[in-house]
Formats: structure tokens, C-alpha cells, sequence
């Protein structure tokens, strides 16, 4: 065929920048990218390329897939928890809550209001972790390569951080069904005031170094543009999906936690382009540690209190009560192990770093689920590929794949 | 008061941004290059004392467990398996079978859920992570070896320092007491 065609299938009356592509059957050569790859993750994306026109893409997922919805259904409940969250571990909580959550809606039990609070507490430093984490390997995949260790580095306090609280760096497994397992430790608050104070600074240095620098403006601007009715008709999610000018957030329209109750917004850039989706980030992480301070100033003013809920903490021994008192640590109950949850079927959502998480869960009345069906925000936004990287040069192909910000094993699972 | 959706523009650039954003970054370069931000650790001369409360390698107290196996059952990755051990009743004097944990460290993912749900806390953390087996038939306890400290062999050669959060240089490294609290 001769001439120029539209490259993406179902958006004919668009003019998409990056959707207009000269199909020329002959001349192409197929590139794979990945899946070792430094640069790709654990995938592959199929390319080809006309010269170094890219006509063609086709992301291929699974090469990290863990059977883990399957794997669910041989555990008892709360041996999930740790296993989802290997699905994305910097972002732990924000990945295994929703999960945790549909399971409660079940069991008819809904967290203490404190563990609500540091549930939101930690979702918040697991969230500005994952940012610095995606900043990192989107500035190495452009050549920045102080724009890779800066938020690396940056992001061991927030790290630092959440093993304070939790006792882990990564995998935390904090948010158990009607509560969390653990109180803020002395000094905790103060510490994330200097984290938040310190990140605030260090912003205006990446907006120094990255988001201003001329260079980088220049290979990201109108690179990677994702229209507003594509990303809807994909399914794209997070703030890929805000960056388009999207008005969608899960904290926002099915609030969940505390979240109704903080004072905070949610950014919706209209670009739509891979410089827009790094301002979002940047402005996510801002909104964040403007969450972050109201949490810190809530558990500041409240005492300790118990932070699982009634159902279980009832049945606590003096000794899990002193332990609790001296430690902040909120042993389980040997009852967690053989948890035997009611008939029926539930479905929570949450918003990850990356975007919408999604958890069906079904019980029949035994100690494991019947089914648990994920739905996770890199699965969603990693379509989106096949339809913006035609018309890119190959050298586009980086900036547009880190400013997507995909992180394979969570869309694997 | 609710979160809220404000909408924003990327900031169209200016005659002298090109210029500005290059001088701005050299700038920032160059700050950093004289008063650098290193937190490095040397690893083997020095180590990080992590607090309380890690959840490091676990020690069994024996004469707290009551042999219940709440922590067998609700390990995630069935690294914890019950023994059968002949003991003495110390009140009839006869002999019975009693099962005691041990852990097997090539399977452990540290979740912590069978400290946690020990009910009489017979089980508890070390505050290190950093230890070397040398074959996977030694990251197997038995009874004898779960009762003791892994020995920390890099606490005998190292230096302790700690991590602080800093508001203006981030993470910051000091030097902590080998045992107890921090030291100036």
C-alpha cells in the first residue's frame, strides 16, 4: 500500500502526531528490544522499523509471570499478603491494601481509625519511593545519568523510613485484615518532617538538573503524546492517565482510607506528552508530601491506640497488650493463621504509584480464597505501546517507555 | 476538605529559557560538585546497626514455647516446620513427645508473621540481616542451632554507623555505640 495510512486501528478521524505511519511491507526490519535488555525490563517490545521510523510495535508481556493468582488459591488468607506483594515490593502497601481490604469487606470488619492513618502513611512513602524509583530508570534511560543516582539516593529515606516503621526495607507486609501490624515509633514523626522538608528541596534540585534542563525538554516535549479519548478507550491508568487530562483518581473518586478526609489535589496535566507525564509525577509526589505532614500531624495529636480491630484485639492476652504498650507492635492472633472468611465476593480498588490496582476476591467459606483476580495498573498501561511508539524514531523508543514508567513484574504477576 | 482535580500546563518555555535551564543545571552541577551529598557505606569496615525492631534472623527461647505450632501454620513460605522432641515432664517425671520449632533460612522471607503470632513471644528477631551460610544445609537450624544468636561476623570487624534523615543533606551517616544507644 502507498501513501500515508493511520497506524492505530479504531481512531480514524484523530490526528495523532504519533499515530501516522507509511506502511511499507517490504523494507522493514524487526528490532527486538529485550527482554534482556537493560533498557526494556523484563520484556519485549517488537519493533519495525522503516530507516529509523518505527512502524510497528508490539509489546510482549510475561516473561516474569509468577502464576500468582493461582498460587493464591493453595494459601490460607494471609499468606497472600506477602505474596502480592512481590507483584511491585517498593510499592508494597499501596499493592497488597486493596486485597486487604476486599478480604475485610467479607469478614463485615473495618480498620481502627489510627490503623487507617498509618496505612495512609506508608501508602504515601511507598508511593514517593516508587517515584524516585521510576525517575531513576527513566533518567538512565536517556543518558542522565545523575538524574539516576540522585533519586536512587533520595530514595533511601523514604526507605530508611518505612523500615523504621515497619521492620523491613521493602517487602513491609504491614496492612493485615483489621488493621496493621505495627504503631509509629518514637521520633517516627519527626523524622518524616525532615524527610518531607529535605524532599522539598531536593525537587527544586531535580527541576534544576532534569525537568528544566533544555536538553531534556527537548527530547521529551510532544514525544510519546497519548490523546485524551486513547487513553479512556485503552484503559490507561495513573498518572499516565491524569497527564492526559484525565480527571481520575482512585483517592479521589472512590475514596478509600482516610483519604476523604486529608487536603490534598490531584494534578491533571493537558499535554498529554512524556514531558507532561514527568511534571505529574513531580506534582504527585509534592501532593504526597502534603498527605504525608497532615498524617504526621494526626498521629502526633492522638494517643496510642489499638490499631487492629475489635473482633481480634478482644480476644488479646495481657501479654499482647504489653507488647503492644512497650513495642507498638500488634501481635497477630493464632486465629489470623486458619482465618475462615464468609461466603460472597468482593472488589476494592486502590491507586498505586503506577496507577489503579484492582482485586476481586471470592471465598467460599473455606480457609483459602476461591479466587483472586488481579487487575494491576502496568498490565492497563502497557498496551499502550502498540498504538504511540509508530511514527517515533528508535531513539524516542527509551524516553517514551521510561516516561510510561512500566514495571514488568507488576503487570506479569 | 476532599481531594480535588486542579489542572495544570506545562510551562511554555521563554526567549532565555534554553540559556537559564542551561546555567541553572551547570549551576546545580557545581554546587554539588564542592559540597558533594555522600552517604556511601564501606561496607566490610563499616556496618549498619539497624534498630530494634528489624526483622532480622529469629531465635527461639525454648522454655517459652507451648508447642502450639502457630507459627509453622502461618509461615508463608513453610520455612518453619515442627520437630518432635522427647522431653521430661518436670512435674510427673515421664517422658512424652513435644514438637519446637525450627526454620529453615533458604525458604524464610522475614515477613515476621511467626514472631508476631507466637502468643508467648517464645520467638523474637535480631536486629541483623547480613549473614553468610556457606552451604544451603547450613541455612537449615536444628533445635540446638535456632535457640542461638546467628553469630554477626561483621559486627566483630566493622564499625557501627546508623542513618539519619537530615533536612538539608538527606541521609546522614554517625557513628553508633556497639551496644545501646548513639553515641556522640
Amino acid at each position: 500500500m502507498s501513501g500515508i495510512v493511520r497506524g492505530t486501528v479504531g481512531f480514524n478521524d484523530l490526528k495523532l502526531p504519533g499515530a501516522w505511519t507509511r506502511k511499507i511491507g517490504k523494507d522493514l526490519y524487526e528490532v527486538f528490544i529485550g527482554p534482556q535488555h537493560p533498557g526494556s525490563g523484563h520484556m519485549r517490545i517488537i519493533i519495525r522499523v522503516d530507516g529509523d521510523i518505527i512502524v510497528e510495535a508490539e509489546p510482549d508481556m510475561g516473561y516474569v509471570h509468577r502464576t500468582m493468582e493461582k498460587l493464591s488459591e493453595v494459601r490460607t488468607w494471609i499468606k497472600s499478603i506477602p505474596l502480592f506483594e512481590r507483584m511491585a515490593i517498593h510499592d508494597a502497601c499501596n499493592v497488597t491494601l486493596p486485597y486487604v481490604r476486599a478480604v475485610e469487606k467479607l469478614l463485615g470488619i473495618e480498620a481502627p481509625e489510627r490503623a487507617k492513618y498509618l496505612r495512609v502513611l506508608l501508602c504515601e512513602i511507598n508511593r514517593i519511593a516508587a517515584f524516585l524509583y521510576g525517575f531513576g530508570i527513566f533518567g538512565v534511560f536517556l543518558g542522565h545519568s545523575t538524574m539516576y543516582m540522585w533519586p536512587f539516593g533520595d530514595r533511601e529515606v523514604w526507605v530508611e523510613l518505612a523500615e523504621w516503621l515497619t521492620g523491613a526495607r521493602l517487602t513491609h507486609t504491614y496492612p493485615v485484615f483489621g488493621g496493621v501490624r505495627r504503631d509509629v515509633p518514637a521520633g517516627f514523626t519527626d523524622a518524616l518532617r525532615k524527610a518531607i522538608r529535605y524532599m522539598r528541596r531536593r525537587l527544586e534540585d531535580y527541576r534544576k538538573i532534569f525537568v528544566d534542563n533544555p536538553v531534556i525538554r527537548s527530547r521529551l516535549e510532544g514525544v510519546g503524546y497519548i490523546p485524551r479519548n486513547l487513553a479512556i478507550e485503552l484503559g490507561i491508568t495513573g498518572p499516565n492517565l491524569r497527564a492526559s487530562g484525565v480527571k481520575y483518581d482512585v483517592r479521589m473518586n472512590h475514596p478509600y482510607e482516610v483519604y476523604d478526609q486529608l487536603d490534598f489535589e490531584i494534578p491533571v496535566f493537558q499535554e498529554g506528552d512524556a514531558y507532561a507525564r514527568v511534571l505529574q509525577r513531580v506534582e504527585e509526589i509534592k501532593q504526597s508530601l502534603r498527605i504525608l505532614e497532615q498524617v504526621a500531624d494526626w498521629l502526633d495529636k492522638h494517643e496510642r491506640s489499638p490499631i487492629l480491630h475489635d473482633r481480634f484485639w478482644k480476644t488479646a492476652p495481657p501479654l499482647y497488650k504489653k507488647v503492644f504498650q512497650e513495642q507498638g507492635r500488634a501481635k497477630l492472633m493464632a486465629v489470623y493463621a486458619i482465618l475462615k472468611v464468609p461466603k460472597g465476593k468482593a472488589y476494592e480498588r486502590g491507586e498505586t504509584a503506577r496507577g489503579e490496582i484492582s482485586y476481586y476476591v471470592e471465598s467460599d467459606g473455606k480457609n483459602t480464597p476461591y479466587r483472586v483476580r488481579i487487575h494491576s495498573a502496568s498490565a492497563r498501561n502497557a498496551l499502550v505501546y502498540k498504538y504511540i511508539l509508530p511514527g517515533h524514531r528508535v531513539m524516542d523508543l527509551p524516553a517514551i517507555y521510561g516516561s510510561i514508567d512500566y514495571f514488568p513484574p507488576e503487570a506479569d504477576r | 476538605m476532599p481531594p480535588r482535580p486542579v489542572e495544570k500546563h506545562v510551562h511554555p518555555r521563554g526567549i532565555f529559557s534554553r540559556f537559564k535551564g542551561n546555567l541553572e543545571a551547570i549551576a546545580i552541577g557545581v554546587k554539588y560538585f564542592f559540597d558533594p551529598k555522600r552517604s556511601t557505606l564501606i561496607y566490610p569496615k563499616e556496618y549498619i546497626k539497624l534498630r530494634e525492631g528489624y526483622r532480622g534472623f529469629i531465635v527461639l527461647v525454648k522454655n517459652k514455647c507451648i508447642s502450639c505450632s502457630s507459627c509453622a501454620r502461618i509461615c508463608p513460605a513453610a520455612a518453619m516446620k515442627m520437630v518432635k522432641v522427647p522431653v521430661t515432664d518436670p512435674k510427673t517425671g515421664k517422658q512424652r513427645i513435644k514438637k519446637f520449632p525450627v526454620i529453615n533460612y533458604n525458604r524464610c522471607i522475614f515477613c515476621g508473621y511467626c514472631v508476631d503470632v507466637c502468643p508467648t513471644e517464645a520467638l523474637y528477631h535480631v536486629p541483623y540481616h547480613d549473614i553468610v551460610y556457606e552451604s544451603m544445609e547450613e541455612a537449615v537450624t536444628d533445635l540446638e542451632s535456632f535457640q542461638k544468636e546467628p553469630e554477626y561476623k561483621t559486627a566483630k570487624e566493622g564499625l557501627p554507623v546508623r542513618y539519619i534523615v537530615d533536612e538539608v543533606k538527606g541521609l546522614v551517616k554517625i557513628r553508633v555505640k556497639k551496644e545501646g544507644g548513639e553515641k556522640k
